[in-house]
C-alpha cells in the first residue's frame, strides 16, 4: 500500500476497507476483496503500476464498469484492482478513416452518442451499454443484440495499446485494417485482461443505417418461435437482430417496463432489419410471412421511433426486470447451432425443474446465444446458489454436446474456467497457454481466469464432450 | 520507427521429401518427427502463393491435398466445416447446390485452398461487405510442431471461450502449424448482382466518389479504384442482394460519380482482373499495403508518380492497396518498392513486398520493416515451434 501511494500519489490509490468492499463484486455471483485499488490517469501510471507489481509479484486485475457477467474483474487471487474510471476520454474521432481512438474507460453508449452527429456509430451494443466500458468490451469481446449482421467487438477493433506485466507499453495495429505479422490485436480481444492492460483502443465506426423495421411476433410456444428463427435465416434474410423471450421473461418485463408484449404468448421474437430504405419493406414482408406461417398469433410492426424504442426497452431491461420474479439470478451464456434451439430450450427448462428452480429465457436467438436466467433466492440458504450452478452446468454441457460453446459473449472468467475442459482438450488449452506465456510470463495478469486452476477446479473432472 | 532489416541467407538443402499426410493425426506425426530431427517444413496447398516470403528450400514439403473435402455443411446454421486442403472452388460448388456461398473472393480463387487462404490472410474485395478471413473464420483444428492437434473456436458463430487462436492463424503463413480443419460462416446466395465502372480525370474525384459509395445507405460488395500506367483513374462498384437494394446502391453511386465528372458504364470482368493483379505481376515487384482510409488518396497519388509505376489497385472500402512496379533498372524497382512500404508505415499503415521477379528475390526482402509487437510474435513463434522447423523465411518479425 505505502509503496503504491509513494509511486502514484494518494489520490490514485484506495486502501481503506470500506473503499475496497466496493470493488469486490461485478455483475456475476462471485466476490473477492482486492488488497488495493488503483485509479490510473494515464498510460504512464499503468506502466508504473505494472512495473511495481512485477517487482513485488502482485497480481493485477483490470476493471471497467463492473458489469461483467463471469467474474472477470474479481481479484480471486488477491492483488491490485485497476479501475479505468479516470481514463475515460475519447481521444480522436477520425471521420474520414471511420475510426475513433478511445481510452478504455469510455462508456460504450457515449462513443456512439459522440459520433452520431457524423452519421456514425459503434456497432457492439451489449445490454449494459449505458454503463459498460469499451475496455471491458475489448476484454470480453462483447456482443449484444445487433451483432448478428455486423459482428462482435473483435470485428470492430483495429488497434490497441497494451501494457504488459513487466510494464512494457506496446502499440498493436492502428487505424489500418491489418498489420503485418500475427494478428495480436485479434488475439488480445476477448483475452479477459489476462494478457495485459489495454490503455488505448482504436475502433471502427460504421455509418448509421438509413432506416429500420422492428417487428414483435408472438407464438403459442417456444418451439414455434425457434423454428421461425431458422426459417428466417434460411430464407436469405439476415436481420440485424433476432431476440427471443419466453413467457416467464415476458411477464417480468411487462411488469416493469410495459413494452407491450402479449402476456399469453409462449414465446416472443423481436426482429429488426436495417439498411437502405428500399429493401426494408420487402424484408419486413418476408419476415412477417414466415412468422405467420409458423403460427404467430400476433405480428406487430413498430410504426414510429417511439414504438421501436418501447419494444427494445423491454428487451434491454429484461435482466433488470428479473427482480420482479426472484431476488437473485444466475445467468448462463452458452451457444448452440441455431438449428438446435427447440430441443436445447426444452432441456434448459428440464434442468431447472430437476433442481427445483425456475428458468427465464431472454436471448440472442439469431446467433444461437442462450441466456437462461436461473432464478434463486440466496436468503433461503447457500444451497440455492449451488443448485443454480448445478443447473447451469447441465445446460452448458448440453450446449457443448450440441456442438456449441460454454460462452458466447460473457466470457469464461472465474465462473466457468473449471468448465473449459468440457469444450477443450488439454492440447487445446496448452496451445492457449502458449499465448498467455508469451504475453505474461510471470502470470500476474488477472490470474485464476479462463484456465482451470487446480485449487478451485478439483471437484470438476471432465473429459471433453465437444464434437 | 522500425528499422530496415538485414537479410540472412540460409544454405539450400539438397533433398526435399514430399509428405502427403492422409489426415490430421498423420500430419501431426510428420511435424513431431520433423521437430525431433530438426528438419524444416514448407506447407503447400495448391502452391498459388509460393511467391510470398523469403523462402528457401526446406527438408520437407508437406502437402495438404489429401486433407480436403467438405466435412460438414448445415445450411440452416450458415456454417461450413472443411479440410484445410479443400479448394475454395470446390467448397463454393458444394455450397451453391444448397443456394449458399462462401463470401470470400481471394486472388487465385480457382486454385487456392481454404488453409492457404487463412494462412496467407488472402482477401479480395468482398471484404467491403462481408468482412475478411478473420471475420468469417469461426473455428480451426491445427496440427502443431509438437505433434498435437489443437482446436480453437468451434462450430458456432458466437464464441468467446478461451483465446481466439483462430485470429493468430490468419496471416501466420504456416509458421505456427498446419491448419487441418476450418469452420467458416457462409451466406445465402443473393438474388441480384449488378455493377458499374467509371472513369475520372483526377484521383481526388475517383477517391471522393469511392468514399461516398463506401458510406452509402445501400452497402456495396466491392468498391475498387484502379489506375494503370496508361489511362484514366477508374472506380469499379459491385452490389449484390435484393433487387431494390442493388438498384438503389447503383443509382446512388451513379449520382456521386456524375457529380464528380466521372462517366459510368456497365461492369465487365474488371473486378476479376483487378483481383488477379498478384497472379499477373511476375516481373518487377508488387507492393501490398494496408492504409488508414484517409491516407489512401495521397498514397495513390504518390505511387503513380514513381518512375517504375505500372499499375495500382486500391480496395477503397478496406484501405488495402497493391502497386505493381516495373523497371529495366533493378535498383529503381528495389528503391521504389521499399519506399512505398515505408510510406505506408509513415502514415500509420503497414506493408510488404508481396511478389518480386525471381532474380530480385535475394535483393528485395518481403518485409522491409518490422511490425509493432515483433518481440511478442517471436515469443509466440518460439512457444509453438521451438525448433523453428515451420516455414522459415515467412515471418514478418524474424
Amino acid at each position: 500500500m505505502r509503496g503504491l501511494v509513494a509511486l502514484l500519489g494518494p489520490t490514485k490509490v484506495l486502501g481503506a476497507h470500506d473503499d475496497l468492499l466496493l470493488y469486490e463484486y461485478d455483475g456475476a455471483v462471485d466476490t473477492a476483496t482486492p488488497d488495493a485499488v488503483v485509479l490510473p490517469e494515464s498510460t504512464a501510471d499503468v506502466a508504473a503500476l505494472a512495473r511495481f507489481c512485477h517487482e513485488h509479484a502482485v497480481p493485477i486485475v483490470p476493471r471497467g464498469a463492473g458489469t461483467g457477467l463471469s467474474g472477470g474483474a474479481i481479484p480471486v487471487e488477491g492483488g491490485v484492482v485497476v479501475s479505468f474510471a479516470r481514463m475515460a476520454r475519447i481521444l480522436e474521432i477520425d471521420v474520414s478513416s471511420l475510426r475513433a481512438v478511445v481510452q478504455p474507460g469510455v462508456i460504450n453508449l457515449h462513443l456512439s452518442t459522440a459520433v452520431a452527429p457524423h452519421g456514425l456509430y459503434f456497432v457492439p451494443d451489449p445490454s449494459s451499454q449505458k454503463a459498460c466500458t469499451l475496455g471491458g468490451n475489448v476484454a470480453e469481446n462483447s456482443g449484444g443484440p445487433h451483432t448478428l449482421a455486423y459482428g462482435v467487438t473483435t470485428n470492430h477493433v483495429t488497434g490497441i495499446e497494451i501494457v504488459l506485466s513487466d510494464g512494457t507499453v506496446v502499440r498493436l495495429g492502428g487505424k489500418a485494417v491489418e498489420d503485418e505479422g500475427y494478428d495480436l490485436v485479434g488475439s488480445s480481444v476477448g483475452s479477459e485482461g489476462t494478457l495485459g492492460l489495454v490503455t488505448e483502443i482504436t475502433v471502427k465506426l460504421t455509418p448509421l443505417p438509413e432506416d429500420k423495421r422492428t417487428l414483435m411476433a408472438a407464438f403459442p410456444t417456444m418451439d414455434e418461435a425457434s423454428e421461425t428463427v431458422s426459417a428466417i435465416i434460411a430464407a436469405g434474410v439476415v436481420p440485424s437482430a433476432i431476440e427471443m423471450m419466453d413467457q416467464l421473461a415476458t411477464q417480468a418485463v411487462e411488469a416493469s417496463v410495459h413494452a407491450g408484449y402479449p402476456l399469453d404468448a409462449g414465446g416472443i421474437l423481436l426482429v429488426e432489419v436495417d439498411g437502405a430504405r428500399d429493401g426494408l419493406e420487402d424484408a419486413r414482408a418476408r419476415i412477417e410471412e414466415i412468422c405467420r406461417a409458423h403460427a404467430a398469433s400476433e405480428v406487430r410492426v413498430a410504426t414510429s421511433a417511439l414504438e421501436r424504442e418501447r419494444l427494445w426497452a423491454g428487451r434491454k431491461g429484461a435482466f433488470a426486470a428479473m427482480g420482479r420474479l426472484s431476488p437473485d439470478y444466475y445467468v448462463q451464456d452458452g451457444v448452440i447451432p441455431r438449428t438446435r434451439l427447440p430441443d436445447i430450450l426444452r432441456l434448459v427448462k428440464d434442468a431447472g425443474m430437476r433442481h427445483g428452480l425456475q428458468v427465464a429465457n431472454v436471448f440472442h436467438a439469431g446467433d444461437g446465444n442462450l441466456h437462461p436466467l436461473i432464478l434463486f433466492d440466496s436468503r433461503r440458504g447457500p444451497d440455492e446458489l449451488e443448485r443454480a450452478k448445478a443447473a447451469g452446468l447441465e445446460i452448458l454441457t448440453a450446449c457443448v454436446e450440441a456442438g456449441g460453446s460454454i460462452t458466447g459473449e460473457h466470457g469464461v472468467g472465474m465462473e466457468k474456467n473449471c468448465f473449459m475442459p468440457l469444450q477443450f482438450q488439454s492440447s487445446d488449452l496448452a496451445a492457449m497457454r502458449r499465448l498467455k506465456d508469451a504475453f505474461d510470463p510471470p502470470g500476474l495478469m488477472n490470474p485464476g481466469k479462463i484456465f482451470p486452476t487446480p485449487s478451485r477446479c478439483r471437484e470438476f473432472a471432465f473429459a471433453s464432450t465437444a464434437r | 520507427m522500425p528499422g530496415i532489416r538485414l537479410r540472412v541467407d540460409r544454405p539450400v538443402t539438397a533433398t526435399v521429401v514430399r509428405s502427403i499426410p492422409a489426415d490430421a493425426a498423420e500430419c501431426a506425426r510428420v511435424l513431431a518427427d520433423a521437430t525431433a530431427d530438426r528438419r524444416t517444413v514448407r506447407i503447400t496447398g495448391s502452391g498459388t502463393k509460393s511467391y510470398i516470403g523469403d523462402i528457401s528450400a526446406t527438408d520437407i514439403e508437406l502437402a495438404t491435398e489429401r486433407i480436403a473435402g467438405v466435412i460438414d455443411h448445415v445450411p440452416a446454421d450458415l456454417t461450413v466445416t472443411v479440410g484445410g486442403g479443400a479448394r475454395i472452388a470446390d467448397v463454393a460448388a458444394t455450397l451453391a447446390r444448397a443456394g449458399q456461398f462462401l463470401p470470400l473472393d481471394p486472388p487465385h480463387a480457382d486454385e487456392a485452398t481454404v488453409g492457404g487462404v487463412i494462412a496467407a490472410n488472402s482477401n479480395g474485395f468482398w471484404r467491403a461487405r462481408y468482412g475478411g478471413v478473420r471475420d468469417l473464420l469461426i473455428g480451426t483444428r491445427t496440427a502443431l510442431a509438437d505433434g498435437t492437434v489443437a482446436r480453437a473456436g468451434g462450430l458456432v458463430v458466437k464464441n468467446v471461450a478461451g483465446y481466439d487462436l483462430d485470429k493468430l492463424l490468419v496471416g501466420s503463413f504456416g509458421t505456427l502449424g498446419v491448419i487441418v480443419e476450418a469452420t467458416l460462416k457462409v451466406l445465402p446466395l443473393p438474388e441480384t448482382t449488378d455493377g458499374l465502372i467509371a472513369r475520372f480525370a483526377s484521383p481526388g474525384d475517383a477517391f471522393a466518389a469511392a468514399d461516398t459509395v463506401v458510406r452509402a445507405a445501400a452497402r456495396v460488395e466491392a468498391c475498387v479504384v484502379q489506375r494503370l500506367a496508361e489511362g484514366a483513374w477508374q472506380l469499379a462498384v459491385q452490389a449484390r442482394g435484393g433487387g431494390p437494394t442493388v438498384e438503389r446502391a447503383l443509382r446512388d453511386a451513379r449520382r456521386e460519380i456524375t457529380a464528380r465528372h466521372g462517366d459510368a458504364t456497365a461492369l465487365g470482368d474488371d473486378l476479376g482482373r483487378m483481383r488477379e493483379l498478384p497472379a499477373r505481376s511476375i516481373d518487377g515487384a508488387l507492393v501490398r499495403v494496408s492504409l488508414p482510409l484517409a491516407a489512401s488518396v495521397a498514397f495513390a497519388e504518390n505511387a503513380v508518380r514513381i518512375d517504375s509505376f505500372a499499375a495500382l489497385v486500391v480496395d477503397a472500402a478496406s484501405g488495402i492497396a497493391r502497386v505493381h512496379l516495373v523497371n529495366d533498372d533493378d535498383d529503381a524497382v528495389i528503391r521504389d518498392a521499399e519506399a512505398l512500404v515505408l510510406a505506408a508505415r509513415m502514415v500509420g499503415g503497414a506493408g510488404r513486398i508481396e511478389r518480386r521477379a525471381e532474380h530480385l528475390r535475394s535483393r528485395l526482402p518481403t518485409w522491409p520493416t518490422r511490425p509493432n509487437g515483433d518481440f511478442l510474435m517471436r515469443r509466440i513463434k518460439d512457444a509453438f515451434d521451438p525448433a523453428g522447423i515451420l516455414e522459415p523465411g515467412r515471418s514478418a518479425f524474424a
